[in-house]
């Protein structure tokens, strides 16, 4: 009787451990998945920060302004890794008010003073999206950093904005917005989703609604619209899912900012 | 207290939303104004805010229904959607329950200090087609001052504050409790202290030679109108008015406002056309031939200035005046999760919430160029305010779902946070914070450039 009590208990104990084992796989497993998509979104930002060169130094203004948007957006989708896993690279890439490069630099001068003196910034900018794309396939994408970059930024995406916050010369916060729930929903859909619905089906549920839900506060026709009070709670709620999640996934509980660990 | 910053900021999107400045402009300067009235502070906030003095903490502790009117007096949640979008709260305009005398809007302003509480902004119902801003009032002492509104329309201030809410502010109809709250509030914020003021409204103390003849002359009445004097309207007492609306040649009949602590109350009159006593004071004597010599004017100047002092009138704006502020907001709590009350949980946890969030941005991020140094404290500091407001998240859910007990753990949480390792934290950040005057300063320059190369471009 005893014996068999023990017997149970270890097999108890084998199954789950197995558990966290599969899940760390499939959460590794989903990271991988994840790769692509973030070489494509940097791939894309780099693009933009190319024609964004060329366009400047053909003095094409309108054209360099629609390249530095496009760089824009995919530099915003891949922030859940950006911010967790090289905010150094983030910070300068990202820089304000003042920069003296980076996106917020060139940002100021072409749709703030309407030059396209910017050879020197985007040349930067260039330099800087290729040194890191051409990392990606090689860097190490552990699921507890795109965790913590996904509760990150989720956070912040319930920052009040309604005054066009970092991207004010450029109007862009509202796409700024979108393109981080973008990757957000991608990174938890295609990392979290599957292995956190195993263990807690209505966890998973939460999270995905959550993120549905931010999605639906910012399909507006213009950032004006957005429910500032609404957005902000979701957000939380969100980043309070995916806390109770990182228990349930066996990772540690995310931290707010990168750095505080 | 607010942060004027990003509220003011935010109001000007509110602007935008009535497309009274034809196009988005994410910077609150008007199109093609580039320049804003000189004293006004719209993008930035204030170091110095006015001090709040609550007549009830002489005696004891605040208690739960103040603490909740000033919670929903500082709550954009309050008002109409206009202003929730943008921020707005009472206290936005009412600092600390004093006036907001930087408070300028393009198109709702004359100028700073003064507000058109019946323009197209916030409740286009309520507009009546002129453009009348009229000054912000301070509302110390404001259980001493009825009626209210500068035209004193309405006898109780609880009809105003329903008026202000539902129809200038276009904002949903208000429990009864609330309002009580608010008014509760609103008698609570009492007078600056002055010591120069005796029982009855006598300067006491130490008086100056031109003090006591303004006294003399404050009573005397008038040589054309003898009925008339300054006293006459402006009785000294505890709040220096009879209660009565007058004409006195300003446009119309206003109340008499008070003149305590009336020092910091500039711009005077209802609709802040005077910037000085001295001004008011030539007003007086060219309005009712006062024949006031230039020794007489400057001692009616001498002596309102006696009777318009306070103590310590402005305090330094800091992480420790601010978590003051939310620790009484957050004594709401202590009452409101065991009854289980959502409502007041909701609105704690949002206007808290906002605060701390505003309270975040006071520690530059690593991407912000204006501030170097102090990373890992800025981190830190910021870290620990994200729990906080994530907590309060916590506990709104809890009370929603009716789990009340687990609610009251968040709680203990919260404030334990609160009770040592939120203040060090802070403490130990604060030389790279916004609180810091050079950091402040370089911060806002910067945004300032920035902004104005977007005006250049124009
Ligand atoms: C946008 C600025 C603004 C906001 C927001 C605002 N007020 Fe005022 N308040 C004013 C102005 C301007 C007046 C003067 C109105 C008048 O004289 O008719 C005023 C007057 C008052 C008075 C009358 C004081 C007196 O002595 O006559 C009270 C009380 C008051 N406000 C309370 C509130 C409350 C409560 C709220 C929030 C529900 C609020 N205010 C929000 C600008 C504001
Ligand atoms: C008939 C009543 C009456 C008399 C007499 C009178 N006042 Fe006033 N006083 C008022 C009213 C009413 C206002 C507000 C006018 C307005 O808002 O347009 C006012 C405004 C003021 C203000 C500005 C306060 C503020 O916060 O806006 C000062 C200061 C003042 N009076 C001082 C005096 C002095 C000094 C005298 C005597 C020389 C005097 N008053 C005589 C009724 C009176």
């Amino acid at each position: 009787m005893h014996k068999m009590r023990v017997a149970a208990c270890l097999a108890l104990l084998a199954a789950s451990a197995g558990v966290r084992a599969a899940n760390a796989g499939a959460l590794e497993d989903g990271a991988e998945r994840y790769r692509p998509y973030l070489i494509e979104g940097v791939a894309s930002a780099l693009e933009g920060a190319r024609a964004l060169r060329e366009r400047a130094a053909a003095a094409d203004l309108p054209g360099a302004k629609k390249a530095w948007l496009s760089a824009r957006a995919g530099w915003e989708r891949s922030e859940v890794f950006t911010a967790g896993f090289v905010p150094e690279l983030d910070a300068q890439i990202d820089a304000w008010p003042n920069a003296d490069s980076g996106f917020h630099a060139i940002e100021a001068k072409l749709f703030g003073a309407g030059n396209t003196d910017v050879a020197a910034d985007a040349t930067g900018l260039v330099e800087h999206l290729n040194d890191l794309h051409g990392k990606l396939k090689d860097i190490t994408l552990t699921p507890q950093g795109l965790l913590d970059g996904t509760v990150r930024l989720a956070y912040e995406v319930g920052e009040s904005k309604a005054d066009g916050g970092e991207s004010r010369i450029s109007g862009t916060s509202l796409d700024d917005m979108r393109n981080n729930i973008a990757g957000i929903d991608f990174a938890y859909h295609t990392i979290f989703s599957t292995a956190l619905n195993t263990v807690d089906g209505k966890l998973d549920e939460m999270v995905t609604n959550r993120i549905e839900q931010l999605e639906a506060i910012v399909a507006t026709p213009d950032l004006r619209h957005v429910n500032i009070a609404d957005l902000r709670q979701t957000s939380e709620e969100l980043v309070i899912a995916l806390q109770s999640a990182s228990a349930k996934l066996g990772l540690q509980r995310p931290t707010l900012e990168a750095q505080a660990r | 207290m607010t942060l004027l910053h990003r509220r003011l900021a935010a109001l000007l999107s509110g602007v935008i939303v009535l497309a009274l400045l034809g196009r988005a402009v994410a910077f609150p300067v008007d199109g093609d104004k580039t320049v804003l009235p000189v004293a006004t502070e719209l993008n930035e906030d204030a170091l110095d805010k006015p001090r709040e003095v609550f007549q009830s903490e002489r005696t004891g502790a605040k208690s739960y229904l103040v603490n909740l009117g000033d919670l929903a007096f500082n709550s954009p949640g309050l008002l109409g959607e206009v202003a929730r979008q943008a921020g707005v709260s009472c206290g936005t305009c009412h600092v600390n329950g004093a006036n907001n005398a930087r408070f300028f809007m393009p198109k709702m302003s004359s100028r700073p200090g003064t507000f058109d509480t019946t323009g197209p902004l916030f409740n286009p119902k309520a507009n009546n087609l002129a453009f009348d801003p009229v000054r912000i009032p301070s509302l110390r002492g404001a259980r001493y001052l009825a009626p209210y509104g500068a035209d004193g329309r309405f006898a109780s201030l609880r009809d105003f504050v329903h008026n202000v809410i539902t129809n200038e502010f276009a904002g949903p109809e208000p429990s009864p409790a609330t309002l009580d709250a608010i008014v509760a509030y609103i008698h609570d914020v009492d007078f600056l202290p002055n010591p120069s003021l005796g029982p009855a409204g006598r300067l006491a103390g130490k008086i100056t030679e031109a003090e006591h003849r303004g006294e003399a002359l404050f009573a005397k009445p008038f040589p054309h109108d003898p009925a008339l004097s300054c006293a006459g309207c402006h009785v000294p007492s505890s709040g220096f008015v009879d209660h009565q609306q007058h004409d006195v040649g300003s446009g119309g009949l206003f109340k008499t406002p008070t003149l305590r602590n009336a020092d910091f109350n500039a711009p005077y009159f209802h609709d802040g056309r005077f910037d000085s006593y001295n001004q008011v004071v030539d007003y007086f004597d060219r309005t009712f031939q006062l024949d006031l010599s230039a020794q007489d004017k400057g001692d009616l100047v001498a002596y309102l200035t006696a009777v318009g002092d306070g103590v310590q009138p402005y305090e330094r704006d800091g992480a420790g005046a601010t978590l003051k502020e939310i620790n009484d907001f957050s004594t709401v709590l202590a009452t409101a999760i065991p009854a289980g009350d959502k409502d007041i949980v909701a609105l704690a946890v949002d206007t808290i919430g906002r605060e701390l969030r505003e309270l975040t941005e006071q520690y530059p991020d690593r991407k912000n160029t204006s501030v170097s140094g102090g990373e890992q404290q800025r981190v830190l500091a910021r870290n620990g305010l994200k729990e906080l407001v994530l907590t309060l998240r916590r506990i709104e859910m809890a009370v929603a779902a009716g789990r009340n007990a687990d609610a009251a753990t968040e709680l203990r949480n919260y404030r334990n946070l609160m009770a040592a390792a939120v203040p060090s934290l802070l403490a130990s950040a604060e030389p790279w914070s916004l609180f810091n005057q050079d950091v402040h300063d370089r911060h806002y320059a910067a945004l300032r450039q920035v902004m104005r190369s977007r005006h250049i471009s124009r």
